[in-house]
């Protein structure tokens, strides 16, 4: 599994992250730059999944149950990572991506909607999420991080060897904010399992 | 004899096991945290954070584990909610070699 790294660039500011505030409240402050970053990544993924969109001559009843055209995987990576087989068998794993991939891409593209209109309504950076909404940031950011995960090869490539970029490798921007996305991730996972905060109640 | 209140529920469950041939198994991944893959467990499964963090480190120590059982619609539903968030599950038969 993914390691939090442990030197972060100077290239993204050093964010304060999810804390706790009572029960159900979850509370992060954003500097205007960490927002764009995030609004601007949010985006992507759902553009992203919105490529794969159901063919325009779909039988619109199969449509509406949400039986979707595609049976075969996604070519791309980051796709097919973000919707992977569900069988190591070809035939079943095609059955059940025509009838589950687009609900997966709408709950997808849902949890990523929900993270940028939060940060998009935010007037200062502001952002106070309940359970419900974490759950959904905690979605979002994670497919983030699996698609740039795609993208830096961190299947093949060592922790140490991504930390170790060349100052002028293009990766080495999309490392750092890969390396920011699993400590903000953290923090919120950190603020949620807060069990002494549990016991109060 | 009379039999125990346990014993019965696990003569009825076994009942209910003959037709719980599926399973469910979540694969490592270098990209999901382990603290992430724990609290997904515990709120897709209800697993209590000992429970969750044991299969966790299964599933990091051995590059798999399985972490459900049922029939096939069942383990269809908890394929698809947990690649919802993004892990990298599959399922097969019980009786299938993993």
């Amino acid at each position: 599994m993914g390691n939090i790294a442990t030197r972060r660039s100077s290239a993204v500011s050093e964010p304060a992250g999810f804390t706790r505030h009572g029960d159900n409240a979850f509370i992060a402050q954003f500097s205007a730059s960490e927002c764009e970053v995030l609004i601007n990544l949010a985006g992507q993924i759902i553009e992203l999944l919105s490529e794969r969109a159901d063919h325009g001559d779909d039988d619109p009843l199969a449509a509406m149950v949400g039986i979707t055209s595609h049976d075969s995987p996604p070519d791309d990576e980051v796709l097919l990572r973000l919707l992977p087989n569900a069988y190591a068998d070809g035939v079943d794993a095609a059955e059940f991506r025509r009838y589950t991939e687009s609900v997966l891409r709408n709950k997808k593209k849902a949890h990523a909607m929900s993270m940028r209109v939060l940060l998009k309504s935010s007037q200062d950076g502001g952002i106070e999420l309940d359970h419900e909404n974490a759950n959904a940031w905690l979605g979002a950011i994670n497919d983030i991080r699996l698609a740039l995960g795609v993208r830096l090869k961190v299947e093949e490539r060592s922790h140490d060897e991504l930390e170790l970029l060349a100052p002028d490798d293009p990766l080495r921007g999309v490392y750092a904010v890969y390396s920011w996305l699993g400590w903000l991730q953290e923090s919120l996972l950190q603020a949620l399992m807060d069990d002494s905060a549990n016991e109060v109640n | 004899m009379v039999k125990t209140k346990s014993k019965i529920e696990e003569e009825i469950q076994a009942i209910f096991n003959v037709e719980k041939p599926w399973v469910t198994i979540v694969w490592d991944d270098p990209v999901n945290l382990m603290s992430y893959v724990t609290y997904v467990f515990m709120e897709l499964f209800g697993f209590s954070k000992e429970r969750a963090t044991e299969l966790m480190l299964k599933v990091h120590n051995e590059g798999k584990a399985i972490v459900s059982t049922g029939s096939r619609e069942e383990m269809e539903h908890d394929v698809a909610r947990l690649h919802e968030f993004g892990l990298w599950a599959t399922l097969q038969r019980g009786d299938q070699a993993l």
